[in-house]
Order: C-alpha cells, then structure tokens, then sequence
C-alpha cells in the first residue's frame, strides 16, 4: 500500500473527530492530528482503535506514542502490516 | 510550574463511548482501572483521571519539550475523594506532580496540577462559558483548557 492510498483509508478515519474541516481537506502527511486538525486528545485513542480495526493490526503502547501525525501513522501502519 | 484540564462531561458523552473495547485498556493503568471499576460514578471517575492525566501532562511537556500520547505513562493515585472534589497524584517517569480536581456532576470536571501539593491552594481558578468572542489572552492566564461548553483559567 503506497502513501497515497493509505493516506485516503486513513482520512474518513480521522475525519469522524477532526474539528477543522478545513485543514481535514488538504490533509497531507505533515498534517498533525491535535495542532491542525483541532482532534480532541481524549479522542486520539479512538483514532487509533478504528486504525487497528480498520487496517487489522495491533497498535503497542510504544507506537500508539508516535501517533501524532498522519506521518507517524503511515509508518506504523505499514510496519504493522509489513509484521503479518 | 502549573497545569490545568477541563472536561464538559456533556460533551465527553457524546464524543467519547469510553465503554467501547480497548478504550480503557489503552488509557488507563491497572490501578486506574480499578478506581473505575469501583467507582459509583464510573463515567465520572474515567473522566476525573483523564483530566489528572492532561493537568500533569501540559507541565512534563513544558519541561521536558517531549510531546507524545502516552497515557498510560501518567499514572495516576488519588488520594483524597468526595462527591465534588479529589486529591491525587500523577506520576511520569522520574517526576510527580499534585493535583486538585473539582467535580461539577453532569457539569464538568477540572483539574489542576503542581509540582507539590503546597503550590496547588495559591492557584487562581476562573471557569467561563466557552464563547469565541472572549479575549482570554489578554487576561494573561498561567495555562488554558477549553473543552465543549466551557473555557478554564488558571492564574
């Protein structure tokens, strides 16, 4: 799975608790999920429950860490999957 | 060095389904886990920890410039409670902070967190309606929280 595409699975994802709209549109792999999508914290654990269900995987505490930006969840993700 | 965090218990409810599988293992210890189990109000105490959690976590990120999501890393004891207010401490790495919470049921929940317990009673508290037209910076708060209906200040 390139970039790209991982990119598209993980926006409706992401979009359900983004709170800008705006920034949700030109989502990129710089975007952060609590400075530029405005994702209530409480919520980034649910980003990353729906990205293990979604994607099949199990995100460990050390990764769940990381997963600030759409960046570091593009690399998690394809480790995890690259581990099946 | 202070910190502070406020939960709209009404908005908590609809955004966050805390019972759903693997919330509250990702979030919380297991002694925390425990504190909600035993709870009366287990809503309630989930969102009274997360707020102890958040308090702690904006001092550790101020001081260590470390930003990361790391619940479970802040790990909370309570050491005090009652119907509207709970006495704790977060615990992060090598550091310990003290904390203050009010509880407001069906209202909201803010804490307050401090290097020690002695600096927590010379905290300033305003607590207002989350409106966007309110110039709170220029009202030179210590640390700002703003969570569904309400905009807390701490001084």
């Amino acid at each position: 799975m390139d970039n790209e595409e991982l990119i598209s699975r993980l926006k409706p994802i992401v979009a359900v608790y983004a709170q800008d709209k705006v920034a949700l549109e030109s989502m990129n792999p710089e975007t952060d999920f609590i400075k530029d999508l405005k994702i209530n914290s409480a919520n980034l654990v649910d980003v990353i429950l729906d990205v293990e269900e979604a994607f099949d995987i199990e995100i460990d505490n050390q990764s769940m860490e990381k997963m600030l930006t759409v960046q570091a969840s593009i690399d998690i993700i394809k480790h995890k999957i690259g581990l099946k | 060095m202070i910190g502070n965090d406020v939960v709209d218990l009404q908005q908590a409810l609809l955004d966050s389904n805390w019972m759903r599988r693997g919330f509250i293992n990702k979030l919380f210890t297991a002694p925390e886990q425990q504190y909600i189990r035993l709870a009366n109000r287990s809503a309630d105490m989930v969102w009274l920890l997360w707020s102890m959690k958040e308090a702690a976590y904006k001092i550790y990120n101020k001081h260590s410039g470390v930003r990361t999501f790391a619940p479970l890393k802040l790990s909370c004891s309570i050491t005090g409670l009652s119907a509207d207010a709970c006495q704790g401490q977060v615990r992060v790495e090598a550091e310990c902070y003290a904390t203050m919470t009010t509880i407001y049921p069906g209202d909201y929940i803010h804490s307050i967190a401090a290097g020690s317990a002695a600096a927590l009673p010379q905290v300033r508290v305003q607590v207002l309606p989350n409106l966007p037209k309110i110039d709170y910076k220029a009202m030179q708060p210590t640390c700002v929280s703003h969570h569904g209906r309400y905009l807390a200040l701490i001084f």
